[in-house]
């Protein structure tokens, strides 16, 4: 009875332990959700109690009563001068202005006046400094970006690496993603290859000119690929890294195999697996699954339709549909090519009666060819196997002790009713060779009168 | 003919037999066919990895470049040393033409199509004989030229497809993946063709090793190779030359 009672207060006390832990685990999670993850669910209020460093939430009619006055300005340690002037038009019309976010939430330390002192020493510090703010809120994003090559260009010391302000605006940053679907505003995607730009001009004049910058560009279509549909937008990789090129063919395919998007313009779909078919794309393809670091002297995509220079293939100057332009390219790797070269490669085509013909009949051939074959030497074997298995089994039958020196070569050249006389013949006599000396000469003669 | 005593496996009362041996291949020819087992062989076994290149056994083996080169080149050096062989045995039989001393015995004739038509009569049952046959039956002769016409349709795509920069100074370029294809598609048929049809009548029908030793014996020669058998017999003192085409 007592240890019984016993039993039941350690396992309440235990219970009781349990359920509590779980309920204050439940709660803290619950409290730090929305901060850690959801960043858009942070309501200003809410959020503003737990971001700042310094005591009661400050309004922003208190900041801009002196930022809001243009010409304020400070220098810092190497002379540069900070514009210490905020718009409050520009941030009331972004994003962080529309949701009513304070100041004071990413700009933490400057609740107080005076202000702390201001340990930047010129204006990139000042950037690099602040960005860190985003990582509060926005720590998904954030922490993609620290796999990216501006994050490790930075930690190589080079400070004018992109970080989140240098692409998204401070004051000015802008709602990029539906709310709802969280897929890029169309009017997002004609922004960002100006973005990038910014640092990455020259390769944004080649874009400008190719097939797909043209349209984005020129007719605002946004069905043609930016800048970070290819390179990724937060953890942009190294794009020159063997692992890279090899994966490029699939990078093209995730827009050319798509029949929804090509058909609107008339482009094959088979553009993949005809590479792959082939002879380079076979190689990088094996490659890309087997060893992605390995460095392959096989062409991807991009080696013969090129970079961000990708023009349409019916293109007069470069186009690659042109034997002279794609010669140049062949030419790249096969100095020795000459003018029917191009052609060992099948642009694409499935061979078929038009294209490729040769490819065509030399597979129809073999298509028929070693079916024939196979059928008559399977048919040939397998008689001749049915035959002996059947003339053994007649045999055995016949002569229940066979001759030890009967060798399994005689089998095949009796017929049955003959074996069975001869056997006797073989019986009475000893077993040696003379009795069917005589054979081949009969199965001639016997084949002479058959003619 | 030759004679050789062998220990017989059951006859306790004749410990020994006198087996007469003929001669089949010459020594050249011996050594032709092992080369040519041993290329076949190499060629095989580093060309199917490439083609079927989607699949794990492949893939577990050409896994990095270093290891595709290494295969691609053993493929190469190999396909040297088969083209060499074929240009040896062509060479031998240009210069047996030549000298009018070509046996000939390789040659397909009408008979051998008669021969298959009563050898697939004799298999259904229809005839009770068995064809006779003279030094190299119809299955033989049909090994040697099915083998003569894949390796030279190997060999020709095989350095159209080595030489692409050179072969299309002269041809058109859709040769190069035509070549592609034969050479891959033609690899198959012959490695059907070498498994099913000559392993079965080396091997499994009776296992003759006569390309090997280069001789025949007396049982073989009779049950297999009657017309000839009888030829040898009938001539006095027997023939020693074989002939010099191989099998």
């Amino acid at each position: 009875m007592r240890s019984g009672r016993r039993h039941l207060i350690i396992f309440l006390i235990g219970a009781i332990l349990i359920c509590s832990l779980s309920v204050i685990l439940l709660v803290t999670n619950v409290i730090a959700a929305p901060i850690g993850r959801v960043s858009n669910s942070i309501s200003p209020e809410h959020a503003s109690l737990a971001l700042t460093d310094t005591g009661p939430i400050v309004s922003n009619e208190t900041c801009l009563g002196c930022h809001g006055q243009p010409g304020l300005t400070m220098t810092l340690q190497n002379g540069d001068i900070l514009d210490l002037y905020v718009d409050p038009a520009t941030y009331a019309a972004s994003i962080h202005g529309h949701g009513g976010y304070a100041c004071v939430q990413c700009h933490t330390n400057l609740g107080d006046y005076p202000h702390p002192a201001f340990t930047a020493s010129n204006l990139r510090d000042v950037t690099l400094q602040l960005t860190s703010v985003c990582d509060r809120c926005h720590s998904g994003e954030y922490n993609l970006t620290m796999d990216s090559v501006h994050a490790t260009a930075q930690a190589a010391g080079k400070r004018e690496a992109a970080v989140c302000t240098d692409c998204h605006g401070s004051h000015n940053v802008q709602q990029l993603t539906d709310p709802v679907t969280h897929e890029l505003l169309p009017e997002a995607r004609l922004s960002i290859p100006a973005t990038c730009a910014k640092c990455h001009n020259a390769i944004y004049e080649k874009y400008r000119t190719s097939v797909h910058g043209a349209a984005l560009t020129e007719e605002s279509n946004t069905n043609v690929p930016t800048c970070i549909d290819c390179h990724g937008v937060h953890n942009i990789g190294n794009p020159t890294t063997a692992a890279f090129r090899l994966k490029s063919p699939e990078l093209c395919a995730s827009c050319h195999t798509n029949p929804e998007l090509m058909d609107k313009y008339g482009i094959s779909t088979d553009v993949l697996n005809t590479y792959v078919a082939d002879f380079h794309g076979t190689t990088v393809t094996l490659f890309e699954k087997q060893s992605p670091d390995a460095q392959t002297n096989k062409p991807g995509g991009y080696d013969c339709h090129g970079i961000h220079d990708i023009s349409r293939v019916d293109d007069p100057k470069t186009g690659i549909d042109m034997q002279q332009n794609l010669l140049a390219r062949c030419k790249v790797c096969h100095p020795d090519a000459t003018s029917n070269f191009p052609n060992a490669w099948m642009s694409h085509y499935i061979p078929s009666p038009e294209h490729y013909s040769l490819v065509y009949y030399v597979n129809l051939f073999y298509k028929f060819f070693i079916p024939l074959v196979l059928g008559f030497m399977v048919a040939l074997v397998g008689l001749d196997v049915g035959h002996s298995v059947y003339v053994k089994s007649r045999r055995g039958r016949h002569l229940p002790q066979p001759l030890p020196s009967e060798g399994q070569s005689h089998l095949e050249s009796e017929s049955p009713t003959q074996s069975q006389t001869e056997h006797n013949v073989e019986l009475k006599t000893s077993p040696s060779e003379t009795g069917e000396q005589d054979d081949p000469s009969e199965n001639h003669s016997e084949e002479a009168n058959h003619e | 003919m030759t004679s050789q005593q062998i220990p017989t496996r059951s006859s306790p009362n004749t410990p020994v037999k006198l087996v007469r041996t003929f001669p089949r291949f010459t020594v050249s020819q011996r050594w032709e066919h092992a080369i040519l087992l041993l290329s076949i062989a190499i060629l095989l076994l580093t060309g199917l990895p490439q083609k079927y290149n989607t699949s794990t056994w492949s893939q577990a083996i050409i896994s990095t470049p270093e290891r595709l080169y290494i295969i691609q080149q053993i493929h190469h050096i190999t396909a040297l040393l088969l083209t060499a062989l074929v240009l040896y045995h062509l060479g031998k039989v240009i210069y047996q033409i030549a000298r009018r001393k070509l046996p000939g015995d390789m040659l397909p004739t009408l008979q051998d199509v008669k021969d298959a038509w009563n050898m697939l009569l004799y298999l259904l049952f229809i005839k009770k004989q068995k064809p006779a046959f003279g030094k190299y039956n119809f299955e033989q002769k049909v090994t040697y030229w099915f083998l003569f016409f894949s390796i030279g349709i190997m060999i020709i795509s095989g350095y159209v497809m080595w030489f692409p920069e050179a072969i299309t100074r002269v041809l058109p370029g859709g040769v190069i993946p035509g070549a592609i294809m034969a050479h891959s598609t033609e690899a198959i048929a012959t490695t059907i063709f070498i498994i099913l049809w000559h392993f079965y009548h080396v091997h499994l029908e009776r296992l003759n090793l006569s390309i090997f030793s280069g001789w025949l014996n007396e049982d073989d020669m009779h049950t297999y190779h009657s017309l000839e058998y009888n030829r040898l017999l009938a001539k006095s003192p027997p023939d020693q030359d074989p002939g010099e085409m191989k099998s």
